[in-house]
């Protein structure tokens, strides 16, 4: 009884130890000594595109199904993603971090979806939100001219746009064979930078129609006018009916007009020109044979272009240079050729070939096509820009020795491709306005400067450099793969190799919407917080919380302990750790 | 419904009967089968339970308390090596109260490396705050699960249910399942009174000051010792409502017996052949299967063993240097016992090593006819 009633005086506990408040009132962010914050890193695609597309950006939308969003994030900084989801060559994909994982992103296919989307909801451009006075005269309407075009008119220039040529387009529509980029499609887009109000002189040749005093009158001139000048063969023969360049018988093809590539054609190359003439004159129902000096390994055709050019069974004689068109009344009746042996690796990296004497042959064709390499025109120029052969030298502004010129695309020396083209226009457009408002020009691309390697973004541009995005690439080792499984790549579907050579249907069919929706959300993300909510789950302390807007989270630095579980967690390594000072 | 079934099984039926809500365990041998089972009923919908799948047996029972903290009814199972992995975390299960109910499959710790059975692993926690229900049969398995989710759940203590490894784990027997609607009515959802919920935030395990620590202790003392009577209670009203009870301990043939032996587990159905045999020459033997062995219900056994002439303590189990566990146990009972009878100590079956009638016969015959235990602990099966 006495036992029983000590019991009951005892103080009244709780089984377990409780707090009376919620573990709110215990501020555990005195504990910090790490602290982690959000850190959005490049990413190695950025870096890599020529154009200085925001890949990752477009990739984040494109992975929530927001495609027009991604087309908006592709086109503040390239207007031709339609175009380039067809022809670039896509370095964003070698530079893929996933491709140490299991395969690239299939990036390219992916804005060539996006292109498409946007283009079937009728997304336009924004309009220029300002007008500027001043005047922008643009030499050439290439790919090169067009962007600069593009986003002088966005930033409020008055362009005027040179081109010799009936259409607009340059390269890409007299170069590209519709079987790659149909010509609906480049007229599309080109719509699209002509409604931000740029005058189109078609037809115009600068240097003939009008004269270069007379661009006086302008404020800044960019000349994008090519390399359309195919380099000679230079055997004897050359001259005979036949004989014509690489790059003549693309712009007859292109633009529709009657070309005879004959029965048997020969074509001289191993170049993107050659596959594409080669390409084109099967599909006009000749025998193409291509013949390259060294072998396909040094071949400087892309890929891809090689292997279709291989599928549709296209001969190719490897290790043989020509050494004379063999002619009969002035007629090409053959071609005679010498077999080379490859020597030692020569300047540009790629072995010698070196010919076997007394190994001549000749192959009975009826038309050849040299392509074998193009060269840039300057006769147009003023003089001080004459002078020189190859390429246009220009500064790091993309300036040549004239003031108020500015040159790019594949009259400088860069690489002759599309995206390159493209980034140079929006170089010398950065440039010129930076110049024109009375700024440095160096410290404006300095600002808008992706990574190492060129890239140049005009979001970037715009906010002088202030997006928050850590200036380092974010490498493979610094994603947290766990959280990722293996997928095999999804290809672009191709045209059936029996419906290809009957004419220039285009080839490549692009994604699907399924796999586009499949390749995006395959994309790693990397450096960038595509809002996963791994951070949030794993942080021990509730720290982390979405913000209102949910575009990002915020951490709680009253609660957060610092230790850093979500830098580890966060699988794309968008979180970085800063030592608390 | 009666079905042929391993106690693995037996225990996973039990665990399905009461409405375990998140289960979380790691597999090891002779456990797997019970995790098995859930795993593929959680997956099939026979049992809508959150199952979480973890890297180790300290994470399992941290998932089962974290679950078991805001009020779910909870299960997991383990072994030896496993049971010795999750030490840290039975203390910090019992010191926040909560009623986790876990089944441990008896197998030796090694070294040497032994899968087999022996009561070594869960006896050696036997201080980690937990009830020890000690079973026999498969039927026994599922009834006692569903009796410690009673249990755990009116005196917020954690229950281990054990079942021998093999003998009872792996042995099919036939086993009748319980109706669900009478488990229900048995074994009523759990709502506790203090819980972690976003709704009212508190903070479970707080420090507790110098002033307080003791105290907390002194609680689940309390609680421990009060739990006799209720896992005694629950036995009971178990049986009123299915006919099967087991107390806390089962008693054959001790009436009227002079000598008893005192046993835990699976080596009780040996031994109740052999005191059948030694009854039929007319010895006053008898049979004592200890079935709660923590909290240790002394009182109880005074009580049955004070009127004894001489004990025979079976120990499958041995506490290096001191001696079998239950044998200590029982000694330091009988303390204080009016009447004491001698108590002779026998440590067998240690991984695995079977224990055979014959082996409760030496034991038998050692205690009846010797006048005094000899000192230490008798070791049986030892080779050469």
């Amino acid at each position: 009884m006495k036992k029983k009633k000590q019991v009951k005086k005892r103080p009244f506990l709780p089984p377990m130890s409780f707090s009376y408040e919620g573990s709110q009132a215990s501020k555990t962010g005195t504990w910090r000594y790490l602290t982690p914050a959000y850190l959005n890193k490049l990413a190695p695609c950025n870096e890599s595109c020529p154009a200085g597309e925001d890949v990752e950006a477009a990739m984040v939308l494109a992975g929530q199904e927001d495609y027009l969003g991604a087309w908006e994030k592709i086109t503040q900084e390239n207007p031709l993603p339609r175009v380039c989801g067809r022809v670039c060559f896509h370095p964003c994909e070698a530079a893929c971090n996933r491709k140490e994982f299991d395969e690239a992103t299939s990036i390219n296919a992916l804005e060539r979806f996006v292109g498409d989307q946007a283009f079937q909801s009728g997304k336009r451009p924004p309009p220029p939100q300002e007008k500027k006075r001043e005047k922008v005269a643009i030499i050439g309407s290439g790919p090169a001219g067009l962007s600069c075009a593009y986003h002088l008119s966005s930033l409020g220039y008055g362009v005027t746009l040179f081109e010799a040529q009936p259409k607009l387009g340059g390269v890409l529509r007299y170069g590209i064979p519709s079987y790659r980029l149909p010509k609906d499609i480049l007229d599309q887009e080109i719509d699209n930078i002509l409604s931000l109000g740029v005058e189109a002189k078609t037809g115009v040749r600068v240097g003939k129609d009008v004269r270069w005093a007379e661009l006086k009158n302008f404020d800044a001139v960019f000349v994008a006018a090519g390399a359309w000048k195919s380099l000679p063969l230079k055997v004897p023969g050359e001259d005979a009916k036949g004989v014509m360049s690489g790059l003549e018988f693309l712009q007859r093809v292109n633009s529709g007009q009657p070309v005879d590539p004959g029965q048997r054609v020969a074509i001289i190359g191993g170049g993107n020109t050659a596959m594409d003439a080669a390409r084109s004159a099967l599909r006009l129902g000749a025998k193409p044979l291509i013949i390259y000096r060294r072998t396909r390994e040094e071949m400087p055709a892309w890929e891809e272009e090689v292997s279709e050019t291989g599928e549709e069974s296209i001969e190719f004689i490897f290790l043989s240079s020509p050494v004379k068109i063999v002619t009969e009344n002035g007629k090409v009746k053959g071609v005679e050729c010498i077999k080379n042996l490859l020597g030692p690796i020569g300047k540009d990296g790629r072995r010698e070939p070196r010919p076997i004497e007394g190994s001549n042959f000749t192959l009975p064709v009826d038309a050849v096509i040299s392509a074998i390499g193009e060269t840039p025109d300057f006769s147009f120029l003023p003089e001080e820009l004459r002078q020189y052969t190859g390429s246009l030298p220009v500064d790091e502004t993309g300036a040549t020795g004239v003031k108020g010129v500015f040159a790019g695309g594949d009259i400088i020396a860069q690489p002759r491709t599309v995206a390159y083209a493209i980034g140079s226009g929006k170089k010398a457009a950065m440039a010129v306005d930076a110049t024109l408002r009375g700024k440095n020009a160096v410290e404006g691309l300095r600002s808008a400067r992706w990574g190492e390697k060129g890239s140049l973004s005009m979001a970037r541009y715009k906010k002088g450099g202030t997006d928050g995005i850590a200036p380092e690439v974010i490498p493979f080792s610094a994603l947290n793969t766990a959280y990722f499984k293996r997928q095999v790549r999804k290809r672009k579907e191709k045209l059936p190799l029996s419906r290809r050579t009957s004419g220039f249907s285009e080839v490549n069919l692009g994604l699907s919407p399924d796999s586009a929706l499949y390749e995006a959300k395959r994309c790693f993300n990397c450096g960038v917080c595509n809002l996963c909510h791994n951070c949030f789950i794993y942080c021990p302390d509730l720290a982390i919380s979405a913000r209102p807007d949910k575009q990002g989270y915020d951490i709680n630095y009253d609660y957060c302990k610092g230790c850093c579980i979500c830098v580890e967690e966060c699988p794309r390594g968008a979180i970085s750790v800063e030592v608390k000072k | 419904m009666r079905k042929l079934m391993t106690g693995n099984s037996a225990v996973s039926h039990g665990v399905v009967l009461s409405r375990a809500q998140v289960i979380s365990a790691y597999p090891i041998t002779p456990q797997t089968t019970i995790v098995e089972e859930l795993s593929e009923m959680c997956a099939d919908g026979r049992l809508p339970a959150k199952f979480i799948r973890v890297e180790s047996e300290h994470s399992a029972m941290a998932c089962v308390a974290a679950a078991a903290a805001t009020g779910a009814r909870v299960f997991t199972a383990t072994s030896s090596h496993g049971l010795a992995y999750m030490h840290e975390m039975l203390h910090w299960v019992s010191g926040t109260r909560l009623p986790v109910v876990m089944v441990n499959a008896n197998r030796a710790i090694g070294a040497p490396w032994s899968i087999w059975c022996d009561q070594g692993d869960s006896l050696s926690q036997r201080d980690t705050g937990w009830l020890q229900l000690y079973c026999q049969s498969a039927q026994e398995a599922l009834d006692t699960v569903i009796q410690a989710y009673r249990i755990a759940e009116e005196i917020l203590l954690p229950v281990m249910v054990l079942v021998d490894g093999f003998f009872l784990s792996h042995t099919s027997e036939p086993v009748d399942i319980p109706d669900q609607e009478a488990v229900d009515r048995f074994l009523p959802p759990f709502h506790p009174r203090y819980k972690l919920t976003p709704d009212d935030p508190h903070t479970f395990n707080i420090m507790a000051d110098t002033s307080l620590f003791i105290s907390f202790r002194h609680e689940a003392q309390i609680a421990m010792e009060t739990a006799k009577k209720l896992a005694a209670r629950v036995d009971r009203e178990f049986k009123s409502q299915f006919g099967r009870g087991y107390g806390l301990m089962e008693k054959f043939r001790c009436t009227d017996a002079e000598v008893v032996l005192l046993t835990m587990g699976t080596a009780a159905g040996t031994a109740r052949e052999v005191i059948d045999q030694y009854r039929r020459q007319g010895k006053k033997v008898g049979l004592c299967r200890l079935r709660l062995f923590r909290p240790f219900p002394a009182e109880a056994l005074i009580k049955t063993l004070s009127g004894m002439k001489k004990v025979a303590v079976l120990d499958r189990d041995n506490s290096l240097g001191a001696g079998g566990i239950v044998g200590q146990e029982l000694k330091a009972a009988l303390f204080r016992a009016p009447r004491k009878p001698k108590v002779f100590e026998f440590i067998a079956g240690l991984g695995g090593k079977d224990i055979t009638p014959e082996t409760i016969q030496k034991i038998m015959e050692t205690t009846l006819h010797n006048a005094n235990p000899n000192g230490a602990p008798i070791w049986l099966g030892v080779e050469a």
